[in-house]
């Protein structure tokens, strides 16, 4: 029972926790914000000490007896490498916040919002239930729909119901779509489910419905278009929604349903490819046009979440180990950039690039890390986006699916050429509006973020050596 | 410790180191360097021609880091780290006061440690992540050379990019056909899927030896980028590691056969690349960008010569890319010369250095008549390899290579009558000689240009010639040419250059004008200014169609957009402001309203009942 208690602990610590925040708040500020990082922190542990079970030959699963419903958890090695990667990313994100948000009203909101939405994030990833799965999925609505309209300007306001509108539809599409399996299985818990379509695959209707629910949540054609609107919140709330964690939800409820569990008709994974591609290209092409900082960075999530699909859904090994690196990499990296464009939006009142420029003389730490991230979302090695890439693309060659794999190299040339532009604009050239470098936490949480990539691509075998672990676990096929 | 990881490690740790340290610290990093590069060469040139292996666990899915060394990877690793070290030694006296200079050698070292790690690799995915890793020094490289010299690291690093993504896929179908992604154990026949994933890894080669379409920036980091980096990348290393890696596909990975069409693909990029490039060189009126567009030019012969995939090309093609790092690595020096002494390299300032600089002018002309093909310096021999390949595939593409020769050679009388012969202006009086560091380098490439040009049997029988295994065996490449035809062609071609420089000298009366009848030619004149305003840059090219196609797309999304904002909106308020008029608050209309309900209800269970 060790064990439950962890999982039990991951999870509600950090959703019970949140609703103390603001009474420590009132008691002192930087108690509160060091409970707020204490609280991310302790999944982050949590989810750090199961590794060892999550990798040995029998991963966890176990229930927890409720009135009227079994609340099944399993901590299987997918579960534990999302977790680690989601609360990890958080709790750079929370950090960074403490100097970000001190300088705004409504702090004590925003630390409950935020530490309860990684606390869902953490009862998404470790549910084995389906009914489970879409509370806590519509927890981290709720929080995203009042984090994006933090600053609550009517704009601001408005772009989050848009958000919350638009996820919940999709998700309530999904709702219908986890009914249809109860009716054929009788049951939620995906335990059961899995015995119960060994043989035949999963009803093209339920597919379908459930993908709605995923595409929207992870902002992919046709839903993509809240993302960049959302663009309006606090901009570690952005890294946060858009970067490492809320949309990565989509891609991790797809490996957890659509790969782990129900075996899916063979043409979705040819369509859901093309899906993909042609989201990830025409987001490509909005962030070679926009003119937004964080509308950029925003379509840019679009088109790499095109990236991680691609490589969850052709249906192979290597594909899909490099479809879990991607959301590694991409987190941090992307976590990296918002960050950057955080502080250089304090700093100089503006998200307009056509309006910056020259920023590396003054904020050098930035610039430098804003480029590192970005080389990792490029591609480029020793960075750990290579790799990732890299393993998707081998997918998607082995998958047979060739013209798929161009379509996906032409938004990976425009990815390139959008990344720099960007860089170009805000921090070379001629200074046109002068600014200061952002404070110590937050500079350190960029830079962090910038090395974590570094890092993650010279030590690309660590956390390859778990995705692999954790597809194997996925395909049921032996260690 | 593998000696393997060493000319891979070392070069790393000490580019590191060198950040690391103060900027104002004097000879630090220098030594450091010199230091650093002077053991690669050392450890490079005690395993030439020896073989090893080394292997580290991988990540799976054939993903290992294997390393093999084996002739031509030596071969190449003794080049890179040579030429390393001499550029090295340039530096510590060309480099002496600017600001950069911190930053050059450290990004020089972890060039060399990225191109070891390339060359050393066996494993293709590995291999990627060095070629590829090479963007970020060559970024850096550039972009510390000015103010504004970003523009163009942005260009070279887009340009360098793409192709290196074209080549991640390459690599990703190659190792899916050939179930493998050693490099040693792939033979692959040319399938047309084996086509398409030979197509995108050649892209990937020759793009790092910057032949066209992919050249554009090597003109501009010309200009804008510290000089040693110059001699350092575009002229050498990056042809030498791009002629390597084409080598490798075209000989080992892939069974190129001399009547298939992706050879004569491969050289009509070749000729395309020598005579556009030369036609580009000839108007310049710069010392350094009148080097790189021969940088570029000099890359086609090689391309020819090995899309020729005749066993003589491929020879020639091998030995002129080890010729081409001499002398044109010698002429970037010495055009660094120029610019230390007299503080600019525009020809049409610069004039009469000879008496003031003999060492350089000396240097210059050794190395100029090697790129002109003058017997018995070293460029005449490969290119009259390549010359034979040619003409056995077609006598156009020796047309081309023989015009290209004649460009060439008239490009070069004016670069060196511009630059060294001609009037003294006042104002260079006081220029001297380079000191020794400088001038040490130009002069052991010199001399390299010659040692390979006359005992040429050396480098091709035992460089050269065993890489390619078993197709050589039988034929002999080196001595003088056998084909005395070709050869006459040759001398006349370079004679004509005499003459065609002597008549333009004569009608303008300068050096720098000698090329002015080709150059304002009726219909060349109109091209010529449309490609010095970048019109034909396939750069820009491609970012106008790009932007094109992005704004194309952009409008689907704005179109997914207006479905939410405005067309979701509008469908629920109409059907709202409907409903509204129906439910009026008139007694007669909801007793109306009712009946039609409850008959609704009767049907409906008729029907069932």
């Amino acid at each position: 029972m060790v064990n439950l208690n962890t999982i039990l602990t991951i999870i509600f610590v950090p959703i019970l926790g949140a609703f103390l925040l603001p009474f420590a708040g009132y008691l002192s500020v930087r108690l509160r914000n060091f409970l707020a990082l204490g609280l991310v922190a302790v999944s982050f542990l949590g989810s750090l000490s199961l590794i060892p079970q999550a990798l040995s030959q029998s991963p966890l699963s176990f229930s927890l007896h409720l009135p009227f419903i079994n609340f099944n958890f399993s901590a299987d090695a997918l579960a534990v490498f999302m977790a680690m990667v989601s609360s990890l990313t958080g709790l750079i994100i929370v950090l960074y916040s403490f100097d970000y948000i001190s300088h705004y009203q409504n702090q004590n909101e925003y630390y409950v919002m935020v530490v309860l939405f990684l606390g869902s994030m953490m009862g998404i990833i470790y549910s084995a239930n389906l009914i489970f799965l879409y509370i806590f999925w519509e927890i981290t609505a709720i929080c995203s729909w009042r984090l994006i309209g933090f600053f609550r300007a009517e704009n601001d306001v408005l772009r989050a119901d848009k958000a919350f509108l638009v996820t919940f539809l999709g998700a309530i599409i999904m709702l219908i779509g986890f009914i249809i399996i109860y009716q054929q299985t009788g049951s939620f818990d995906l335990a059961v489910c899995k015995e119960y379509f060994l043989a035949s695959s999963l009803p093209n209707i339920a597919v379908l419905l459930i993908l709605a629910g995923i595409l929207s949540k992870s902002a992919t054609l046709p839903f993509q278009t809240w993302l960049p609107d959302a663009g309006v919140a606090p901009s570690p709330v952005t890294a946060l929604l858009h970067a490492a964690v809320l949309v990565k939800i989509g891609v991790y409820v797809y490996a957890r349903l659509f790969v782990a569990t129900f075996p899916i008709a063979v043409f979705w994974h040819a369509v859901v490819p093309w899906v993909a591609a042609i989201s990830a290209i025409i987001a490509a092409a909005a962030a070679l046009i926009e003119t937004d900082f964080k509308r950029i960075v925003a379509y840019s999530t679009i088109s790499q979440i095109g990236f991680i699909f691609f490589g969850l859904s052709i249906g192979n090994e290597v594909g899909i180990v490099g479809g879990l690196l991607y959301i590694l990499m991409h987190g941090l990296a992307k976590a990296g950039l918002f960050l950057c464009a955080g502080i250089v939006e304090q700093n100089t009142h503006t998200k307009d690039i056509t309006r910056l420029g020259g920023l590396i003389r003054t904020m050098p730490v930035t610039a430098m890390a804003f480029l590192f991230c970005a080389f990792s979302v490029m591609g480029i090695p020793p960075f750990g986006g290579f790799f990732s890439k890299l393993m998707v693309f081998m997918g998607g060659v082995q998958s047979g699916q060739f013209l798929v794999s161009f379509v996906f190299l032409i938004g990976a040339f425009m990815t390139v050429i959008y990344l720099f532009r960007l860089f170009r604009m805000v921090f070379l050239g001629e200074a046109k509006i002068s600014a200061k470098e952002g404070s110590r936490t937050m500079v350190f949480s960029v830079a962090m973020l910038a090395f974590l990539s570094l890092l993650a691509g010279i030590l690309v075998m660590y956390p390859a050596r778990f995705a692999l672990a954790a597809v194997k676990q996925m395909l049921g096929l032996a260690q | 410790m593998n000696i393997l990881l060493l000319p891979i490690l070392i070069p790393f740790i000490a580019g590191l180191l060198i950040l690391t340290i103060s900027s104002r610290a004097r000879f630090i990093k220098e030594l450091i360097t010199l230091f650093a590069t002077f053991t690669c060469v050392i450890i490079s040139f005690s395993l030439f021609k020896k073989e090893a292996v080394f292997a580290l666990p991988g990540i799976g899915f054939g993903i290992e880091f294997n390393l093999r060394l084996e002739h031509l990877s030596s071969f190449i690793l003794s080049a890179s780290t040579a030429i390393s070290f001499l550029i090295a030694l340039y530096c510590v006296s060309f480099l002496r006061s600017k600001p950069y200079a911190k930053q050059f050698y450290s990004y020089l070292l972890i060039t060399l440690s990225f191109v070891s790690g390339a060359v050393l690799s066996d494993n293709l995915i590995f291999m990627l992540f060095f070629w590829e890793g090479l963007l970020l020094t060559l970024y850096g490289l550039i972009a510390i050379g000015s103010k504004d010299a970003y523009h163009t690291a942005i260009k070279a690093f887009v340009i360098c990019a793409v192709t290196d993504l074209c080549m991640m896929l390459g690599i990703g179908l190659t190792g899916y056909l050939a179930g493998t992604l050693n490099i040693s154990q792939i033979s692959l026949d040319l399938s047309p899927l084996a086509t398409t994933a030979f197509i995108l890894l050649v892209i990937g080669a020759i793009s790092k030896a910057s032949s066209m379409p992919f050249h554009s920036w090597v003109p501009d980091a010309a200009v804008d980028a510290p000089l040693p980096f110059m001699a350092f990348l575009p002229a050498a290393i990056e042809k030498l590691l791009g002629i390597y890696f084409l080598s490798r596909i075209c000989l080992d990975m892939f069974n190129l056969m001399p009547e298939s069409s992706l050879s004569i693909m491969l050289m009509v990029i070749g000729g395309i690349t020598i005579i556009l490039a030369v036609m580009m060189a000839l108007i310049q009126k710069d010392y350094k960008r009148l080097l790189s567009y021969h940088a570029i030019s000099q890359v086609g012969y090689m391309i020819l010569g090995i899309g020729t995939a005749l066993p003589i090309g491929i020879v020639g093609g091998i030995f002129h890319m080890l010729n081409n790092a001499m002398y044109k690595c010698c002429l970037f020096l010495t055009g660094g010369s120029v610019e230390k002494q007299a503080g600019t390299t525009d020809l049409e300032k610069l004039g009469g250095l000879m008496r003031k600089m003999p060492i350089t002018f000396g240097c210059f002309v050794i190395a100029a008549v090697s790129i002109s093909g003058v017997p018995p310096f070293n460029g005449f021999f490969s290119k009259e390899l390549i010359y034979d390949a040619a003409l056995e595939r077609g006598w156009a593409f020796y047309l081309v290579a023989l015009l290209g020769s004649f460009f060439t050679a008239v490009s070069f009388l004016k670069l060196g009558h511009a630059a060294f012969l001609g009037k003294l202006r006042d104002e260079y009086r006081n220029v001297k000689e380079s000191g020794w560091l400088m001038l040490a380098p130009m002069a052991v490439l010199a001399l390299l240009c010659v040692i390979f040009g006359v005992f040429n049997a050396y480098p091709i029988n035992n460089l050269i010639q065993p890489i390619l295994g078993e197709r050589a065996v039988g034929h002999s490449f080196s001595g003088f040419p056998t084909n005395f035809t070709l050869v006459l062609f040759t001398l006349i071609v370079l004679a004509a250059a005499i003459i065609s420089h002597l008549i333009g000298v004569k009608a303008t009366g300068s050096g720098v004008r000698a090329v002015n009848y080709i150059h304002y030619a009726p219909v060349l004149s109109k091209i010529y200014e449309l490609a010095e305003r970048k019109f034909f840059d396939p750069y820009e090219i491609g970012l106008k169609l790009l932007s094109a196609l992005a704004r194309i797309l952009y409008a689907i999304d704005r179109l997914i957009d207006w479905v939410y904002e405005k067309l979701s909106i509008n469908i629920v308020f109409g059907l709202s402001r409907q409903l509204r008029y129906w439910h009026n608050g008139d007694y007669t209309l909801y007793v109306a309203w009712s009946l039609g309900g409850m008959f609704l209800v009767i049907i409906f269970l008729m029907a069932r009942g």
